[in-house]
């Protein structure tokens, strides 16, 4: 399978760099879901700036639901490089009367629904896909949630109903990042083998590398060509994938307090990524 | 705006009323878990499958999946018995379709004691808990006009919408050529003085038995329907309220949370006012059995409830 050129590839893998440069520049000032939105990065690049279509009106054709409400961190980075949001308005997240919402509400711009309540996300998207393909529009629907959210039933009543219904234009993004809020997933409630219990519910599923771009783009092509049946993409993930001093310092921090980390260091080093991405390195 | 002469009963209003509103507007989804068959939505089903989706036994997907539809342009009606949509699916009811714009409608069948297997299939206080939820709309029709009339209504309201249903052997009570369903207004069924009956749903058919034992024995009453539990006519019920002596709550629903407390906080709003005795399944987990032992039992059968409004108003 081919995911094109290489300078594709390189153009996205500078997109993520900036993406994750706005995730730092944005939970700095008050504190955030940082590692989250750093190792979404690449797929959220992919996600934003080549799978969903554009609708010539400046937004999208296709549909992306957010599930997981505290990973809007990854959106609101990824369309302040789209330019739907200014950094300047993105860094009041976390501030008192902020209309940017650490898990967004229904209406804001880029959130299809109210998602600080997990395991909701699977289900709505699902009954987007069916009312889509009822429409007759050529649609597809995306859907972001974490192995964390496994554990809610409703992911699997969404998952069942999805095949059941055959919705072929329903993709599951899964960010496996064995992390949830009181410790490591395998350790809390183990949600694995995750691609094989998608698969006995009627899935075509895929465990891909969701800090590689060349994967995550494999898995969206792949996905378009499955008939009959939902896809869903396992993208494993780190927090802070992609920045490796923070990486290093806190590989398990669900909630980064703002003077938890050094912002500057790992400024510093996505700047040298995004030189050297930019310079042909 | 009652019929007169001898009532007459459906034994499956909703069939009639989803295949009309399905037959008229395309845009309606009958949504249902696995319980098509006991909500009475036959002919959507057998005649107009794509205007019927059924999530299997999952309520949580249900009310869910219904948001995701209406998210894509459509009208859901998510249809279970009360309790499922409200104790089992609450969050979904309050975050997928209470958050939004997309008019996402839930009804609600064999609501309080209308079920008769007792306590787990008896939602007696899916009211209180959809009407503090903010905006909201929550109806707790009478009949099967009440309820076709509702739906009508519903169906271009925005957000979510609860609605208690009716199944199955539904007396025809209100004259579908004189009854008009307009939201948050109040109903006087009967005009008089004294006592003043405040009732919703079934408690409304349960009220008119009332009445008429209250009219034999030359007690003066008024009665008043409020199907529209909330937004309602609240400077109009207050008036209701302030012309009479005494008020006298009726409600298929526990007497916290529902009609008596929607009453009781409009009068005292006010300040001053009449006595409120509420009626309805007082504090207690509600027997089970058939409706006529279950009403017997918390004196809500149709002497015992006249006993107990003249009580009141003495």
């Amino acid at each position: 399978m081919s995911t094109g050129s290489n300078s594709r590839v390189r153009n996205l893998e500078i997109l993520a760099a900036k993406i994750r440069r706005n995730t730092l520049d944005i939970c700095m000032q008050r504190g955030g879901y940082a590692g989250q939105g750093v190792a979404l990065a690449d797929i959220a690049a992919c996600l934003y700036f080549d799978e969903l279509r554009p609708d010539g009106r400046g937004w999208f054709h296709d549909r992306f639901v957010l599930s997981n409400g505290h990973d809007a961190i990854m959106t609101y980075a990824a369309l302040a490089e789209h330019g739907s949001y200014t950094l300047e308005e993105l860094r009041t997240y976390n501030a008192d009367g902020t209309k940017i919402d650490q898990s967004p509400i229904e209406g804001q711009l880029g959130f299809e629904i109210t998602a600080g309540s997990l395991g909701q996300g699977p289900s709505q998207a699902a009954g987007i896909a069916w009312a889509e393909r009822q429409r007759g529009t050529d649609k597809r629907i995306y859907c972001l949630f974490s192995d964390g959210e496994l554990q809610e039933g409703n992911v699997w009543e969404a998952a069942m109903f999805a095949a059941h219904q055959k919705l072929s234009n329903l993709v599951y993004i899964i960010d496996n990042n064995d992390l949830q809020a009181s410790g490591a997933t395998t350790n809390v409630m183990s949600v694995e083998p995750v691609p094989e219990k998608f698969e006995a519910f009627g899935f075509f599923a895929r465990r891909v590398d969701g800090n590689s771009v060349t994967e995550v783009l494999e898995a969206f092509e792949e996905a378009k060509s499955v008939t009959g049946k939902p896809y869903v993409m396992v993208c494993d993930t780190r927090l802070f994938a992609g920045i490796g001093c923070l990486r290093e310092a806190l590989p398990m921090a669900h909630y980064v307090a703002q003077n938890a980390a050094d912002w500057e260091a790992g400024l510093a080093e996505i700047d040298a990524k995004i030189a050297a991405l930019a310079g042909g390195a | 705006m009652l019929l007169e002469g001898e009532t007459t009963f459906d034994d499956a209003p909703f069939d009639g009323i989803s295949f009309d509103l399905c037959s008229r507007r395309k845009d309606v989804v009958m949504v249902s878990a696995d319980l098509s068959k006991y909500t009475q939505i036959i002919r959507v089903k057998e005649e107009l499958p794509d205007q019927h989706l059924d999530v299997g036994m999952a309520e949580q997907n249900l009310i869910s999946v219904a948001a995701g539809v209406a998210k894509a342009g459509f009208v859901p009606v998510a249809t279970t018995f009360a309790v499922y949509a409200t104790r089992r699916a609450y969050d979904q009811m309050v975050i997928c379709m209470g958050t939004g714009p997309h008019t996402s409608i839930v009804v609600g069948f064999t609501p309080g004691i209308a079920n008769p297997a007792r306590i787990h299939h008896q939602a007696a206080e899916d009211l209180g808990m959809l009407r503090s939820v903010p905006n909201a709309t929550v109806i707790d029709p009478m009949d099967g006009t009440d309820f076709k009339q509702a739906l009508d209504v519903a169906v271009d309201l925005p957000g979510l919408v609860y609605m208690r249903g009716h199944r199955g052997n539904t007396p025809r009570l209100l004259d579908p050529q004189r009854f008009r369903f307009e939201l948050g207004k109040t109903y006087r069924l009967r005009s008089g003085s004294g006592t003043g009956i405040i009732a919703t749903g079934h408690a409304t058919q349960w009220a008119l038995e009332a009445s008429g034992i209250l009219e034999d024995r030359g007690i003066d009453h008024s009665l008043l329907h409020v199907p529209t539990i909330k937004p309602v006519d609240e400077a109009g019920l207050a008036d209701f309220c302030f012309a009479h002596d005494r008020i006298v709550t009726i409600e298929n629903h526990q007497i916290v949370t529902g009609l008596g407390s929607l009453v009781a906080e409009v009068v005292s709003d006010v300040g001053g006012g009449p006595r409120i005795t509420r009626l309805g399944v007082p504090g207690s987990w509600a027997p089970g059995g058939t409706l006529p032992y279950i009403r017997e039992q918390l004196g809500l059968d149709a002497a015992g409830l006249a006993d107990r409004i003249g009580e009141a108003g003495r």
